[in-house]
């Protein structure tokens, strides 16, 4: 019952609160989705623990990534604090186009998803990271499924990502296999560790598999404006999709449309946020790799990183 | 006049049931070998015949939702449902809503529970209930357990109260029951996809639509045990109830109600298994605790503690089952006249006592009240270590590698081959034979023209990997789980260990087999095929034990007297007669691998399940109802021909 | 009896089937149960006309399937009669709406039922008290009446317990108890004894003669023992197919059986046990033999060893007054005891 005592210091202070209280943030809850990935897990408490210093109530919901921008659009969430470009591009594209939500401005991190292969692949493959590489040494990366072509083991069919397409107009010796999630591709590649058997598969970054496996992507021919629409573009001239994807995706921030005149101040410091690859993946590490709670863990990584945010709430 | 006429149609029926299946099954095989000259609309319907079911079913959404206004009604449900959840929240977890009393002491919740333990089913249930709360708190996940169980808190009496509701309605109303059925048959092969989707979009995400979805899953139990209940009300009860002039509320409040009192509590255990197994998946929706947890876990690929909170569900689980049973057996027990108050109320004194008590120690002592972090008992990484240790174990990789060769180069994929080749006409015809030679021309035609909607909707090529994904299961399953059920029930010492196996493996989380199936076969169908597997042995191996335990024994002895040896015995007797419930068995396999079918979209299939998952997050409900329609016709499909053989064989087995 | 019986079914008919009502005068037309079962229909009451008098037991007999049950239902309207009517304490009770049937049988009816139909989640007390509780009584004032019949029916100390913690004899008082709770005029008792072992049902049996002596209550007792009907009735109603065959005294069903079916039943039975002597008494016409008299209520077999010392023709009969009320010829009395020569 903790709470008797903090209930009465709760009240005093919304009291004074309420002196002025005027032109400040609503004291309704300030919704924050959550997904399946620690970085955006970290990446929310942050933020949330950021606005709690500021005096607003907050709350967590689990949501589902994709269904997530139809809740901001209704106001059912707040906010969304990783927009992915490749992965979630088109979802926040649809529900900007239906109105509701908008870009409230995207951080200095960069994405990248791509076919990717942890370091003792290049034991059994030495030309990597170049794909014409991993194309000769295919038959290391068989298995029953696929015959004697190697397996390229892609994310779930609907984050379209196009493998299939690539593995034609490339002309390489790869089955596209489809994992149905994340967490199959993270088997896979515990599976694989023990015996350091070489995997290729889909990936991306930030993300917490870097701290846990070293890897790093494939270099297909860079991604060039077009490539995916105009067959002249890129090597193959008569197919699409004949290049790497773009190596630096844009990661954003989604704003409920009426956040801004019911938290006004917090709106304001959310357009200022903006994280670098380097925060998130550390964010991402003191989940996986630390094993902290999420709350923890955003705890402590504002705690060493005052310089980076103070500035934003001033 | 009337029994002979009555037999010679059966007779006759029977004449001509296996002329029928043989002229099915003759079409489905010309239709077969046929192929190549076959018109191509038999052998898969064509692109235009196939009717844009889902935009329409979208369009009737739609059309329900914004037009006829439900979304206001469903919003305001879901305010009330809101309101509700905030409650349990606050005390159980402390979320920051109105009373704003909560949390309630870790320890004060164990006591509660481990009074109540005992005062259902004595020490041993007292050990259990209490036990399962402390674990939950040294282990470190009492806030996630704790969210899980305010939303169960709601959704069971919520999924009570409905059922209850519409279980007299169709007791009372036999035309309401006629609608009812059908609908309700429906609701229980529905993949859980398809109940989470509607719940998100009229209900908010969040705790709400879980809410809503773990209800609408856990009702249909609940009504079907009410009317049975009431139906079971002995007439001298209700005459007795009638003579002593009891008016029909009075019949229904002191007579019906109280009489169907065991068939209600197992409903209510029903609801409350159900409620806990759909909770955990609507993580997928956003419902936070311990199922939300487990999938972010997997995301990270954390065994060990994946394996902790499996095995908190399972324990909070039996926790419930066990207790809600002991609830259904308990029986009042009599106080003498003049026992005074505090005695006849002695445990209700005894649970408040231990509840205040831990209320006040939980002032002083932290460790009564929260444990922290750090002071937690978890063993998360050591389990993960030993968990990779196994997976890794190289005997256990190379017999692994090997099944998966084998099993993928020389069963599943030419099997899946064969299933893909065979023109839908043929599936069709077959299933229509098999349905008409267990239960006739009516039994065929149900079961013929529910695959045949499936051929209509377009999804045909998905729904027949969904099936041959079952199927090999299944058939996997009926190999390794009836030799061990039989094994089983015929050495006593071995029955209640693999039941007891049998029953931690089932309410274990299903995705949580996932995980160690990708892990040691990789992403491929053997790893479908082996979490179904896992999922689809236990009610085949269940059922085989129980089937050959209900033997009577007169029969046993029967045969014991006629010289039968143990061999003849099982082969003669114990088998023929454990068959229907056997079937039952084999039933319930398939419908769990429909389940579970579904699940394994996360491995990777290109069977219905994945498209359900690309609709739960596209917000398409039209394509994922239709989707859903297509796994419930199958299931249901199956459902009514075995359960149909099953019921046959009983009746001529007179039992 | 001069009063007006207290249950009166006049061509009482009951038919099950798709359509009784559209069936029934065709089945008035039928011949034979047969015949009304091959059109679909089956005849659990025809053509039933029985009166019960006031203070008087009915027992109905028949073996299971006769329609006694079903018959017995009609008169309590448990089960609505397809033709005819039923007459009770002057209502027809097909005519009362569902506020007044509540009412007749909150105020005039018990039963008693073959399977006890106790609640099982109410202890003896609760349940008997249940009849009161429908009705509104207090709680003060119905547990004071109950606790009244429970000792009445010898279950005191009792009260506490559940139905499952019973006894099938001590179960069937606690059914007894609760049909007497609310001083019912008239009580049904449907084979209230054929679920209990042959002992106790004897015992069972002496308890209700005790039971109805004292309370001098409108009965209609159904039971398949003929023994049973034997030993109770005042007047014993014989079913076969729905129909009543014979509605006469266990006297004259003895002597005089009115069909085969009938004759049957009382082959095996000792008549000497059922017979008494104001049934054989004959008019006086002016002429009172000499001697002690025989008591009109003793049976033919309480009187065998005068019968057998005596060697008067005729036996004066006496009642319980001492009247001498008619002639007893010893030689019809000795035929009974020891057969016909």
């Amino acid at each position: 019952m903790k709470n008797i005592r903090t209930y009465l210091g709760g009240a005093v202070s919304l009291l004074v609160l309420a002196g002025n209280a005027a032109q400040a943030d609503s004291t309704d809850p300030i919704i924050i989705p959550i997904h399946n990935w620690s970085s955006q897990i970290v990446m929310s408490n942050v933020v949330g623990q950021i606005f709690e210093n500021m005096g607003d109530n907050v709350e967590y919901v689990t949501t589902d990534s994709q269904a997530v921008y139809e809740s901001v659009r209704l106001g059912d969430v707040t906010l969304e604090l990783e927009v992915w470009e490749g992965a979630f591009g088109a979802s926040f594209n649809t529900a900007l186009e239906k109105g509701g939500l908008h870009d409230a401005g995207a951080h200095s991190a960069v994405t990248r998803e791509d076919w990717w292969y942890p370091l003792w692949t290049k034991d059994a493959c030495p030309g990597l990271p170049d794909w014409k590489a991993l194309n000769e040494c295919a038959a290391v990366f068989a298995t029953p499924e696929t015959g004697d072509k190697g397996r390229f083991l892609g994310g779930p069919v609907d984050w379209l990502k196009h493998d299939q397409e690539r593995v034609d107009a490339l002309g390489m010796n790869f089955v596209v296999v489809n994992a149905g999630s994340a967490a199959a591709l993270w088997a896979e590649i515990g599976a694989a560790e023990a015996e350091k058997k070489p995997i290729v598969l889909f990936n991306w970054t930030p993300n917490f598999a870097e701290a846990v496996w070293p890897g790093e992507f494939v270099e297909f021919p860079e991604w060039e404006a077009g490539c995916n629409e105009d067959p002249a573009v890129g090597p193959n001239p008569d197919a699409t999709y004949d290049c790497g994807n773009p190596a630096n995706g844009y990661l954003k921030i989604a704003a409920w449309d009426g956040m801004k005149e019911k938290w006004p101040d917090a709106y304001e410091v959310l357009t200022r946020i903006s994280f670098t690859n380097a925060q998130i993946a550390e964010m991402a590490k003191l989940v996986d790799v630390d094993e902290l709670e999420p709350e923890d863990a955003a705890a402590e990584w504002l705690a060493a990183n005052e310089d980076v945010w103070k500035p934003w709430i001033e | 006049m009337a029994i002979l006429d009555s037999t010679s149609e059966s007779d006759a029926r029977r004449i001509a049931r296996p002329s029928g299946v043989i002229l099915l099954l003759c079409l489905a095989l010309a239709a077969a070998l046929l192929k190549p000259v076959l018109p191509a609309f038999l052998i898969r319907v064509p692109e235009w015949a196939v009717l844009p079911y889902d935009q329409w079913m979208q369009w009737l959404f739609d059309f329900i939702k914004d037009d006829l206004g439900l979304i206001h009604v469903t919003r305001t449900i879901s305010a009330g449902l809101e309101w509700l959840l905030d409650i349990t929240a606050n005390l159980l977890y402390g979320k920051n809503r109105w009373p704003h009393i909560g949390p309630l002491p870790w320890s004060a919740v164990a006591a509660v529970a481990a009074v109540t333990g005992y005062a259902l089913g004595g020490t041993r249930m007292a050990l259990l209930a209490g036990g399962t709360f402390v674990w939950v708190a040294l282990i470190g996940q009492w806030d996630l357990a704790m969210q899980t169980m305010s939303v169960i808190t709601v959704a069971a009496p919520v999924a009570v109260l409905v059922g209850l509701i519409l279980g007299l309605a169709a007791w009372k109303f036999p035309r309401f029951e006629r609608a009812l059925m059908p609908i309700l048959a429906i609701f229980q092969t529905l993949p859980f996809f398809t109940y989470l989707l509607p719940a998100v979009i009229f209900f908010k995400v969040g705790p709400t639509a879980g809410c809503v979805a773990t209800i609408v899953y856990a009702i249909p139990p609940m009504v079907l045990m009410t009317a049975l209940g009431l139906k079971q009300v002995s007439d001298e009860v209700v005459e007795a109830g009638q003579m002593s002039g009891s008016t029909r509320w009075q019949m229904l409040r002191h007579v019906y109600l109280p009489s169907a009192r065991t068939e209600l509590l197992i409903g209510v255990n029903q609801v409350i298994m159900l409620s806990l197994a759909m909770v955990v998946l609507t993580a997928f929706i956003g419902m936070p605790g311990l199922g939300a947890k487990l999938l972010s876990l997997m995301n990270s690929l954390k065994l060990g503690r994946s394996f902790e909170i499996g095995v908190t569900i399972v324990l909070v689980a039996v926790t419930l089952d066990r207790c809600s049973k002991a609830w259904v057996v308990k029986q009042p027990q009599h106080f003498e006249r003049g026992t005074p108050w505090w005695q006849r109320h002695r445990l209700l004194l005894i649970g408040i006592g231990a509840f205040v008590a831990c209320l006040i120690a939980a002032q002083f002592i932290q460790l009564a009240d929260h444990i922290k972090r750090g002071q937690d008992l978890s063993m998360g990484s050591e389990i993960d270590d030993v968990i990779r240790a196994i997976l890794s174990n190289g005997v256990i990789t190379s017999t692994t590698e090997w099944l998966r060769w084998f099993l993928i180069t020389w069963v599943l994929i030419p099997f899946r081959n064969a299933l893909l080749w065979l023109p839908s006409t043929s599936v069709i015809l077959t299933v229509a034979a098999a349905g008409c030679f267990v239960g006739g021309w009516r039994s065929g035609m149900i079961a013929g023209a529910f695959f045949g909607i499936v051929a209509l909707t377009g999804w045909w090529d998905r729904s027949i990997i969904t099936v041959y994904a079952v199927i090999s299961a299944v058939v996997l399953a009926a190999l390794i789980g009836l030799p061990l059920g039989i094994l089983a029930a015929r050495r006593k010492r071995w029955a209640d260990p693999i039941l007891l196996a049998c029953d931690t493996a089932q309410t274990f989380p299903s995705f949580i087999y996932l995980i160690p199936a990708i892990m040691l076969f990789g992403v491929n169908d053997v790893s479908v095929v082996f979490a179904i597997f896992i999922f689809a042995t236990v009610p085949l191996m269940r059922y085989t034990i129980e089937g050959i335990r209900s033997v009577p024994d007169e029969l046993l002895e029967a045969a014991d007297m006629s010289g039968a040896t143990r061999h003849q015995k099982l082969l003669a007797v114990q088998l023929p007669l454990a068959l229907p419930t056997m079937a039952v068995g084999f039933n319930q396999a398939i419908m769990f691998a429909f389940f579970m079918v579904i699940i394994a979209a996360f491995i990777g299939t290109q069977d219905l399940g994945q498209e359900l998952q690309k609709t739960l997050a596209g917000n398409q409900l039209g394509k994922n109802f239709v989707l859903g329609m297509c796994v419930a016709l199958m299931a249901l499909a199956f459902d009514h021909v075995i359960m149909r053989w099953s019921a046959n064989r009983r009746k001529a087995l007179g039992v | 009896m001069a009063d007006a019986p207290v249950i009166s079914c006049r061509n009482v008919w009951k038919l099950f089937g798709t359509d009784p009502e559209g069936y029934l005068p065709a089945a008035k037309a039928a011949q034979s149960f047969e015949e009304i079962r091959q059109a679909g229909y089956i005849a659990a009451v025809r053509d039933v006309s029985i009166d019960v008098g006031r203070g008087e037991m009915l027992v109905i007999m028949g073996l299971s399937g006769s329609g006694k049950s079903t018959l017995v239902r009609c008169m309590s309207r448990l089960i609505d009669i397809t033709g005819g009517e039923v007459i009770v304490d002057g209502q027809k009770i097909m005519k009362l709406d569902e506020r007044e049937l509540i009412e007749l049988r909150r105020r005039k009816m018990g039963m008693v039922f073959q399977s006890f139909g106790l609640l099982p989640h109410r202890t003896v007390l609760d349940n008997v008290a249940f009849p009161l509780e429908m009705r509104g009584q207090d709680r003060h004032e119905r547990r004071e009446r109950a606790l009244e019949v429970i000792k009445l029916v010898g279950l005191e100390g009792r009260e506490e317990y559940f139905p499952r913690e019973l006894s099938g004899g001590q179960q069937q008082r606690v059914g007894i108890a609760r049909s007497l709770a609310i001083e019912p005029d008239i009580w049904f008792l449907d084979e209230p004894f054929s679920a209990l072992d042959p002992l106790i049902r004897r015992e069972m049996q002496d308890e209700f003669l005790r039971l109805r002596g004292m309370l001098g209550k409108t009965i209609v007792f159904i039971t398949h023992d003929f023994d049973e009907a034997l030993r109770l009735a005042d007047r014993i109603a014989i079913m076969k197919d729905g129909a009543v065959e014979q509605c006469d005294t266990p006297d004259k069903i003895v002597l005089s059986p009115a069909t085969d079916y009938v004759a049957k039943f009382t082959e095996d039975v000792e008549k000497s046990r059922v017979v008494h002597a104001k049934v054989l008494a004959q008019p006086l016409n002016g002429h009172t033999p000499d001697g002690p008299a025989v008591a009109a209520d003793a049976t033919v077999l309480q009187l065998a060893r005068q019968l057998v010392n005596d060697d008067r023709e005729l036996l004066p009969v006496a009642d319980n007054a001492g009247k001498i009320v008619g002639a007893m010829k010893r030689q019809d009395a000795l035929d009974i005891l020891l057969g016909p020569a």
